[in-house]
C-alpha cells in the first residue's frame, strides 16, 4: 500500500472524507441536533485522527486539496449577491460600516484577551 | 433547416446542462487567482471577490437566472461540506501546540465571537438595515460552509450569509495587521488566532502566507469558531434578533 498510485490515494481520501460527512449527516438527523452534519463530521474525523495519532496520506492529500482551494467552493453561493443587489444598494452604508467595524472590533477583542491573559508572556 | 438552428440547439443543450455553470465558475476562479498572483497577493485583489464578479457579470450577460446557474454549480457548492470535514486535519496538526493555551484561546474565541455578532447586528440595526440583513450578519465570522448551515437553522438567508462571510474574510485579511500592530501584539500565535476568529478561511490563508505559526493558529481559530458557532449561534439567535 505504501506505493499506491496517486489516483487511488485521492479516491480513498474522498471515500473517507465523504464517509465522515455522511456519518455526520446521519448523526445530526438521528439525534435531531441543531448542528450542520459536516460539523459533526469534522468532530468525528478529529476524534479519529487523535485516536490514530497520525494523518494517513489519502486523508492528507484530499484534505489539503480541499482546504487549499476553499475559495473556489464559496463562489456559487457568493454569486447569490446578485439576488440581493437592490436590497444591498439601499443599505450599502449600513452593511459596509457594520462589516468593517465588526471585523476590527472582533480582531481587537480576541487579540486583547490573548495579549493580556494573566500569567503568560510568550 | 436554417444554418442557425444547430447553434441554437447546441446553446439550449449547454444552458440546460451543468457544463456551462461549472466551466464558468472554474475559469472565473482561475482568473481570480491569476490576477491575485500578478498583484503580488495584495489582499485587495481577493481571488474569490474577482471570481464572483466575473461569474455575476457572465450570467447577467447571457441572461441566465441565478437559480439556473446554481443548479449547475451546486456540484462545486456541495464540496463545501466535505471541505468542512477536512478542516479536522489542520486542527489536528496544531493540536500539540495547544498545550497550556487552551483556556486563553477559548476565552479569546468566545469574547471575539460575541463581539462579532453584537457589533455587526447592532450597527446594522442602528443604521436602519432590515431584518433580513441583520439575521444574515449573525454567522458572518464563521467559515462560510458552516455559516450557511447555521443560517438555515436560524432562518436567515444562507446566500446572504455567505456573501457577508466572504466580505468579512476579505476585510479581515486587509485590516487585521493594523489592528494587531496598534495593540502591539508581537507573538505569532497571538497574531494568528484573532485573524482566524474574525476572518475565518480567507484570513487564515492570508496569515499562512505571512507566518506558518500564525497560519496554524488562524486555522485552529477558524475550526473552533466553526464548531462553537454551529452550537451556540442558534441558541443565542433569539436573544439578539
Amino acid at each position: 500500500m505504501r506505493h499506491a498510485q496517486t489516483s487511488s490515494i485521492v479516491i480513498r481520501g474522498l471515500i473517507i472524507l465523504l464517509g465522515f460527512q455522511g456519518a455526520g449527516e446521519i448523526f445530526t438527523r438521528l439525534l435531531a441536533l441543531p448542528i450542520p452534519g459536516p460539523v459533526i463530521g469534522l468532530v468525528l474525523l478529529l476524534g479519529f485522527l487523535i485516536r490514530r495519532g497520525r494523518v494517513d496520506a489519502p486523508i492528507d492529500t484530499v484534505a489539503s486539496m480541499l482546504t487549499k482551494h476553499l475559495g473556489l467552493l464559496f463562489v456559487p453561493a457568493a454569486v447569490g449577491v446578485v439576488l440581493f443587489w437592490p436590497q444591498l444598494q439601499i443599505h450599502f452604508w449600513a452593511v459596509s460600516v457594520a462589516l468593517v467595524v465588526s471585523v476590527i472590533a472582533t480582531v481587537a477583542v480576541s487579540a486583547a484577551v490573548l495579549r493580556f491573559w494573566p500569567g503568560r508572556k510568550s | 433547416m436554417t444554418p442557425l438552428l444547430p447553434i441554437a440547439e447546441i446553446w439550449v443543450y449547454l444552458a440546460g446542462s451543468p457544463l456551462f455553470a461549472l466551466l464558468l465558475t472554474l475559469a472565473a476562479y482561475e482568473a481570480g487567482v491569476t490576477i491575485y498572483e500578478r498583484a503580488n497577493r495584495q489582499p485587495f485583489a481577493n481571488p474569490v471577490a474577482i471570481a464572483v464578479a466575473i461569474v455575476a457579470a457572465g450570467i447577467w450577460l447571457i441572461d441566465m437566472p441565478y437559480a439556473k446557474y446554481f443548479e449547475g454549480a451546486q456540484f462545486i457548492h456541495f464540496l463545501l461540506g466535505t471541505a468542512t470535514v477536512a478542516l479536522a486535519v489542520p486542527i489536528y496538526q496544531s493540536w500539540s501546540a495547544l498545550r497550556g493555551k487552551v483556556l486563553p484561546l477559548v476565552a479569546s474565541l468566545l469574547c471575539g465571537g460575541a463581539t462579532s455578532i453584537i457589533s455587526a447586528v447592532g450597527i446594522a440595526r442602528l443604521l436602519g438595515a432590515d431584518s433580513t440583513i441583520q439575521k444574515a450578519m449573525m454567522a458572518k465570522s464563521v467559515t462560510a460552509p458552516i455559516a450557511m448551515g447555521v443560517a438555515e437553522r436560524i432562518s436567515a438567508s444562507p446566500t446572504l450569509t455567505a456573501v457577508f462571510a466572504v466580505t468579512t474574510g476579505i476585510i479581515g485579511a486587509i485590516v487585521a495587521r493594523y489592528v494587531l500592530d496598534a495593540l502591539r501584539v508581537q507573538v505569532w500565535w497571538q497574531r494568528g488566532f484573532p485573524i482566524g476568529v474574525a476572518a475565518h478561511g480567507i484570513g487564515t490563508s492570508r496569515a499562512l502566507s505571512i507566518n506558518a505559526e500564525a497560519g496554524a493558529f488562524a486555522g485552529l481559530a477558524m475550526g473552533m469558531h466553526g464548531v462553537a458557532g454551529a452550537v451556540l449561534i442558534p441558541l443565542i439567535a433569539d436573544f439578539v434578533l
